[in-house]
């Protein structure tokens, strides 16, 4: 392969020189690419991160009226919190929530009384998660997408006319949608923002916002047991 | 018994095969890499189920550092066809550009930008210094630049959002330097990026998972105030334990 032969043939002259042939070594070359192959691998980015597309209101007061006009039934509120760990790792993220309109009675500073409960981020559809509240709000819509994606299944329809088929239901008036409210605290980690966001992707919610936390918001929630324990360590 | 004469055989191994099949993977790796892109902060993204993927062009990703610090790099372009006009290099140098007299425009300031300063901005993909800095900046050599784009002590690294307040026949306006770079993008002569931004594929917003959202409020308000309120936000792919 990697010689040259020296053609035996034609006159033989006296004295002419043996067969010869000419080895190429290509070890070297062999070394310098795979260093170049190296340096490559290393270097290139083969998964392209992915991106969560999220539309905020506008800062102009319309949008926001309309939400408020929305029905108190459909609305549910989410409170971003997370705890950190003494590196200032992550060490939990946890959403309190209500639905309607924030209900609690003070006595003094002490809460007495509120609707506010808590839940947590879980890939699984436990009882605490979020993601099985927010799933049993949105059943309407949830159960129609399945049949959607059932007839997908089922090759009737293409994916494209499965997603215009979703997006028509997600947004479709007559049913009972929520309307999430979603609220970080000051101290709420951007993966929680993240996950809450996909939350909303994952259970077809079409209407939600990132909202401001009101006075009684943040009252509600410094008193519920499981945000002081929480931040414990932090006061010390 | 005769006896056997063994050959001496010679230990050389033919490379050849070796050599083709390398250069073969070579020539894969060089066509299908992107290279990373440099960026002043690492940050691991959160993860998220979608699956829509980062557009490579016609795209001003928002990078916000642990500390709160704006980094911006903005890509143009990548139709060859439209290169000379819309490309990454010519797009950046217009949006300096227009930045900056927009800047002066609005402080009286001068900022003393050179036509060499543009030609050496164009060349990186991502800035994050105040407009005031600028020339200073271009003028050091790229490992310098580096540093002090990479110290996360240095107060003026990153795009500032300090207020700048300025008079319109309808009354004094508050606008910032983040504003003023998201406008001049939105601005610029390429429709794309512009239809970009307004479908929302156009903007790209990069934290870290622990970044806290007092840190990351802020360039969200900054977005919502300038009416581009649809944008992405950068997630990595949920695996199955999350």
């Amino acid at each position: 392969m990697a010689q040259i032969e020296q053609s035996s043939g034609g006159k033989k002259k006296k004295g002419a020189q043996k067969k010869m042939s000419i080895h190429v070594d290509f070890t070297p070359m062999v070394d310098m690419n795979m260093l170049l192959i190296t340096f490559f691998m290393l270097c290139t980015t083969m998964i392209k991160s992915q991106t969560l597309s999220i539309a905020l209101p506008t800062n102009e007061k319309l949008q926001q009226e309309e939400l408020q006009k929305a029905k108190e039934s459909e609305a549910i509120t989410l409170i971003l919190d997370t705890s950190y760990d003494d590196k200032g790792g992550i060490k939990e993220n946890t959403v309190y929530y209500y639905t309607g309109k924030p209900e609690a009675e003070f006595n003094g500073s002490q809460l007495v009384k509120s609707n506010i409960q808590v839940a947590r981020f879980k890939g699984d559809d436990t009882e605490h998660g979020i993601r099985s509240i927010l799933h049993k709000r949105n059943e309407a819509v949830l159960k129609k997408v399945e049949e959607q994606k059932d007839r997908w299944r089922n090759k009737e329809i293409t994916e494209e006319q499965f997603q215009a088929e979703a997006k028509k239901i997600r947004n479709d008036e007559k049913l009972t949608r929520p309307v999430v409210i979603i609220k970080p605290l000051e101290g709420a980690s951007w993966e929680s923002l993240i996950s809450a966001l996909d939350e909303m992707q994952i259970n077809q919610i079409s209407r939600y916002q990132i909202g401001t936390l009101t006075d009684v918001d943040k009252a509600m929630v410094f008193e519920t047991p499981e945000f002081k324990k929480a931040h414990s360590h932090e006061d010390k | 018994m005769g006896k056997v004469k063994i050959k001496r055989k010679s230990t050389l191994i033919d490379m050849t095969a070796m050599s083709d099949v390398t250069v073969l993977l070579l020539t894969f790796f060089m066509l299908t890499s992107t290279f990373l892109q440099k960026e002043p902060v690492t940050v691991i993204t959160p993860s998220s189920v979608s699956e829509i993927k980062v557009p490579t062009s016609n795209v001003v990703n928002v990078l916000v550092s642990p500390q709160g610090k704006i980094f911006m790099s903005l890509a143009g372009d990548a139709d060859a066809e439209n290169a000379e006009e819309w490309g990454s290099e010519p797009l950046r140098k217009e949006v300096l550009k227009k930045a900056a007299s927009r800047y002066e425009e609005l402080t009286g300031k001068k900022l003393g930008i050179t036509q060499m300063d543009v030609e050496k901005f164009a060349k990186n993909a991502s800035f994050g210094i105040p407009l005031e800095k600028m020339h200073e900046f271009l003028m050091l050599d790229q490992t310098k630049q580096d540093e002090w784009i990479g110290d996360p002590n240095r107060p003026d690294a990153g795009i500032p959002l300090k207020e700048i307040k300025y008079n319109t026949p309808d009354g004094p306006v508050t606008t910032n330097e983040f504003q003023i770079w998201m406008r001049a993008i939105y601005n610029s002569s390429n429709p794309n990026i512009h239809d970009a931004i307004q479908k929302g594929e156009g903007i790209a917003i990069k934290a870290d998972r622990g970044t806290k959202f007092e840190t990351i409020h802020p360039v969200l308000d900054n977005l919502q105030t300038i009416k581009m309120n649809k944008f992405s936000v950068m997630t990595a792919l949920k695996d199955q334990a999350d």
